[in-house]
């Protein structure tokens, strides 16, 4: 039992990650910088427990806040561009971020010794959930009523003007712009509110596992935040979370069975899954049936130029 | 600083530079296939890595010059297959799905390598180990000359390609622009498979090249000379040949310099606040693509 | 009256029958994790031969005795972390989930086993601490003390500072010649990194100059400018804290730039297999302090066993079929039952048992047990030759 409630609280913590990489790529633009907001969270909330012993839900906010605040920061600069740019501008801040906690060293001292982040050799120790006897069902509760909290609110979002303007400029920057959306304004606090849940989630993961360390903020830990959205669908929330569980659950935890061939399998069934639904595995949108009158054949998106007449 | 760390400066930057061609080589397949097709290939670099350990086939039976084109050829082989897994029956509209399915074939890809090595590092035959050309207090090591000479040689190969075939005809008019390519008759699936294919055989000399450069293969490589060949694709300029050649010189001998200057934990740092500033004030990159708007 | 004496007697005949014959199929689980995909594959792969190499011979030998006096085959069940913390804290939870679970063997990467230490309980009987409660007994996560970190984690690993301080107060003793050191140091990755700190500080401390050192990451492809470094520094003796990809690139690196120094020391995981099969040539001669080599019976015919399964021995998965024996005569001194309602005191036993065990049986010797769950390990140098290791001296 305690197993699936460990898998369930990983799931939770990487549909969070998932969520904000969907922020983002609602606005049309690829971002690899999930990662970096992550790790920002992680190691702010974890430092904040302890080595400042504050309570939890405190420095998850503190994290949070702090990841988007540096998600604000870089947004203006990196947003500028479009595209393959994009992305290797975030990539490259996701890389200066890992690179600057391998060399971030703070420690204090603890009740047991040194605690605090020890540069390449990471920072262990983060056991408020143990020290504190939470069972595994409360951190799981935990966990989710903050999937759930954020879902509602981008729900909410979604919805509301904010979420207009956002898919406004996702389907079509030029037209948005035409009709007097402010793109900067659009783009910045998407990708500011995706950092916020990129350092909420990043807060959680540290907790969860006790000892981060540079090594877990790679880049692949970014391609995995866009490939849950992605692999999902990106009209829905559902299909995020269905895309963690897919690949935490099914790729990872449930073909086991299969021994050696497991790992392989792995990027195999994501290039499957892509040639079967490119748009995702629900890509059917859940409360906008207004989008299937969308012309298809329009290029768009984040990779390809603005529309090319030819 | 005194005489002889600028005499190490000046030589390590030097290397960098001739380190820099394997960049440029993947730099260059990377824009080539987004200036053809405006979508990423994540895989590229994995596929330039795999074509050189599929080459080590050779290694027993076949000098090694031989062994560096099979790397090659098995690039285009690579190539040819990544387009028709990954991209022919994807949506063109649907940028995404291509950008993940290469995600999944990068990840296949690493971990055929893994599997069928037990992610022990190979070693890759190399020409002109033991030559190096001492330059005043200057040493050039014989066998980067080599990957150098030879990864020009490659991208010279390919400009006369491009300017002087049909086929490379063909891969510039639908990079510029598509709808009127079509309609000049030119199959546009069959341009871009050909494209995939050069970049693959330029890969494939890259992963060869750069095995050669360090002596042995290791799948480590891969995931760093993915990042490496989209910052030097994005420097140089989306969709440009001389951009990426360029820009791959200049990061391979940017790498050695502040690693020289501020040690071998900054030295990424450095490099990323570079490109990113880079970005910030000239997007275009170095030389932006004819006809491009990115 | 008779018919029914003669039923129930077959009945009971049946009934002993089949419970001796239950009797006779019990198993014992041991499970084991680690890194069976990516880059640190091998270590993996190494550990689950060992393992199942190990568990064959015991139960050769005629299986464990359980609690109840009965005997028992051992049985593996190896699972594959992927050197993620995520994936072995899930890995750890699902063994801790089978009702057979009493004990494991793993994991084999240190960015791994810290994680997975933190998540069980600190201090063995704290109602406070919900941390899990599962002994660990691992084989080859190194980074150093880790264990420290629960009572329910415990390792056999080499005490590398101890290893380090001996080979170079030896080193001292014999090569007179050797007064400066030059270090490199592969800085991203745990292990290296640590123990890193450790050479340099014994070399200090036994009396040699540490005139510098270069640094490097782990995919790191262009050693130029760090082997410079090192040709200027003009150093007696190299000491090269790295991975075989990496310590085999430094080495190519300062063989094409003519840096010989008068001898060279690696690092511990670097005395397997891949450094040999990189750069045997390059590194002829270099100097490596190591917990196994195939110089006594026992570590011979371990080494030929595991080499029959496919696999190769070192001095990680020696740990791992060390650890079976061990945990062989633990289950047998703690009177471990081995049933599904009594696996959560079988845990708790074994935890004990670990925990007061005084010494282990290794392949070089008596392996002393310290108060911080780790292992003092017998050791010996051993030196590159001609493409293969051959022993350089066993210190007492």
């Amino acid at each position: 039992m305690d197993f699936y409630l460990g898998l369930a609280q990983v799931i939770g913590v990487h549909t969070l990650l998932g969520l904000s990489a969907w922020c983002v790529l609602h606005t049309g633009q690829v971002s690899l910088a999930q990662g970096g907001f992550f790790a920002i969270g992680a190691y702010a909330a974890g430092m904040l427990t302890v080595m400042a012993g504050w309570p939890l839900p405190w420095a998850l906010a503190v994290g949070s806040l702090v990841s988007a605040a540096v998600a604000v920061a870089v947004g203006f600069p990196a947003l500028r561009v479009k595209g393959l740019m994009l992305v290797v501008a975030t990539t490259a801040f996701a890389e200066i971020v890992r690179l600057v906690f391998f060399n971030f060293k703070w420690r204090v001292q603890g009740p047991d010794g040194p605690v605090g982040p020890d540069g390449g050799l990471g920072f262990g120790g983060i056991r408020y959930f143990q020290s504190n006897g939470w069972t595994a069902w409360d951190v799981l509760a935990l966990i989710w009523s903050l999937v759930a909290g954020v879902m509602l609110v981008l729900w909410w979002l979604d919805r509301s003007r904010i979420g207009t303007l956002w898919r406004a400029v996702g389907e079509d920057e030029v037209a948005a712009q035409s009709a007097g959306v402010d793109l900067t304004a659009a783009k910045v606090s998407a990708f500011g509110i995706g950092g916020a849940i990129a350092g909420l989630s990043g807060g959680l993961f540290s907790h969860t596992t006790t000892h981060i360390e540079h090594s877990n903020f790679t880049i692949l830990l970014a391609t995995f935040a866009i490939a849950y959205p992605i692999l999902g669908g990106l009209k829905s929330l559902a299909g995020t979370v269905l895309a963690v569980v897919f690949i935490q659950g099914v790729l990872i935890e449930g073909l086991r069975f299969l021994g050696d061939w497991r790992s392989l399998l792995f990027g195999a069934l994501i290039v499957v899954v892509m040639l079967v639904r490119p748009g995702g595995m629900l890509s059917s949108p859940l409360w906008q049936p207004s989008a299937s009158r969308r012309a298809a054949s329009r290029p768009k998106g984040a990779v390809d130029t603005k529309a090319r007449h030819a | 600083m005194n005489a002889t760390d600028l005499v190490d400066l000046v030589q390590s930057v030097v290397d960098g530079v001739m380190f820099g061609t394997t960049y440029a080589l993947i730099g260059i397949g990377f824009t080539l296939i987004f200036g053809v097709m405006h979508k990423i290939n994540l895989s590229y670099a994995a596929a330039s890595v795999g074509a050189a350990y599929l080459s080590l086939i050779l290694v027993k039976v076949a000098p090694t010059p031989l062994v560096y084109l099979a790397a090659a050829l098995l690039g285009g082989v690579l190539g040819a297959l990544i387009y028709y897994v990954c991209f022919r029956f994807l949506p063109l509209d649907k940028p995404l799905a291509t950008l993940m399915s290469t995600v999944g074939m990068l990840l296949l890809l690493e971990e055929i390598i893994v599997h069928a090595t037990d992610g022990m590092p190979q070693n890759y035959p190399a020409m002109f180990t033991g030559a190096v050309w001492d330059v005043g207090p200057f040493m050039i090591r014989g066998d980067l000359m080599f990957v150098f000479v030879l990864g020009c040689i490659a991208m010279v190969g390919l400009r006369l390609l491009l300017t002087h075939t049909r086929l490379g005809l063909a891969t510039r008019a639908v990079a510029q622009q598509p709808v009127a390519a079509r309609l000049c008759g030119m199959s546009v699936d069959r341009t871009n498979a050909s494209t995939f294919v050069i970049a693959g055989l330029l890969g494939g000399t890259a992963g060869a090249m750069t095995g050669a450069a360090i002596g042995m293969l290791s799948p480590l490589l891969t995931l760093p000379l993915t990042v490496k060949g989209l910052v030097v694709t994005v420097i140089g300029g989306l969709g440009s040949v001389p951009g990426a050649i360029v820009a791959g010189l200049l990061v391979g001998g940017l790498e050695n310099f502040f690693q020289f200057v501020r040690g071998v934990g900054e030295r990424d740092i450095y490099v990323m606040a570079l490109l990113f500033a880079f970005l910030v004030f000239r997007p275009g990159g170095l030389f932006a693509a004819p006809g491009g708007r990115d | 009256m008779p018919k029914l004496a003669l039923t129930s007697a077959i009945a009971l005949a049946a009934a002993l029958a089949c419970g001796s014959a239950a009797a006779q199929e019990r198993t014992v689980k041991i499970y084991g994790f680690g890194a069976k995909s990516g880059v640190v594959r091998i270590f993996g792969l190494n550990s689950e031969a060992a393992m199942k190499a190990a568990a064959e011979q015991v139960n050769k030998a005629g299986g464990v005795t359980l609690g109840d006096g009965t005997k028992a085959r051992i049985v593996i069940e190896y699972y594959d972390d992927r050197c993620n913390a995520e994936e072995g804290i899930n890995v750890m939870r699902r063994i801790a989930a089978q009702p057979d679970a009493f004990v494991a063997i793993g994991p084999t990467c240190s960015n791994v086993a810290e994680p997975v230490f933190g998540i069980l309980q600190k201090k063995a009987g704290d109602a406070s601490d919900s941390g899990l409660q599962f002994p660990l007994y691992t084989d080859v996560a190194a980074k150093g003390g880790l264990a420290s970190i629960s009572q329910w984690s415990f390792r056999n690993v080499p005490n590398e500072s101890a290893m380090y301080k001996s080979l170079f107060e030896w080193i001292k003793a014999t090569r007179p010649d050797i007064k400066t050191v030059w270090g490199g140091v592969e800085k991203d990755f745990a292990h290296s990194n640590a123990t890193f700190n450790a050479m340099k500080g014994h070399a200090e401390k036994t009396g040699f100059e540490v005139k510098g050192q270069s640094e490097w990451l782990l995919a790191d492809t262009s050693f130029a400018t760090q082997v410079r470094e090192m040709r200027r520094g003009e150093a007696d003796l190299v000491m090269v804290s790295a991975h075989p990809f990496t310590t085999c690139g430094v080495l190519k690196e300062m063989q094409r730039q003519g840096v010989k120094p008068k001898m060279l020391v690696g690092l511990t995981s670097s005395s397997s297999l891949e450094t040999l099969q990189g750069c045997a040539a390059q590194a002829e001669g270099i100097l490596i302090p190591t917990s196994f080599a195939p110089v006594n019976p026992d570590a011979k015919r371990a080494a030929d066993l595991v080499g029959a399964a496919g696999a190769s021995m070192d001095l990680h998965n020696a740990a791992a079929w060390e650890n079976v024996f061990t945990l062989k005569e633990q289950i047998e001194r703690a009177k471990i039952m081995a049933r599904p309602d009594t696996i959560q005191e079988d845990r708790r036993k074994m935890r004990e048992a670990l925990a007061s065990m005084r010494e282990t049986t290794g392949l070089l010797g008596k392996v002393v047990r310290t108060d911080d769950r780790e292992a003092d390990k017998p050791f010996l140098f051993v030196r590159a030759e001609k493409g293969a290791w051959t022993v350089a001296h066993t210190p007492k």
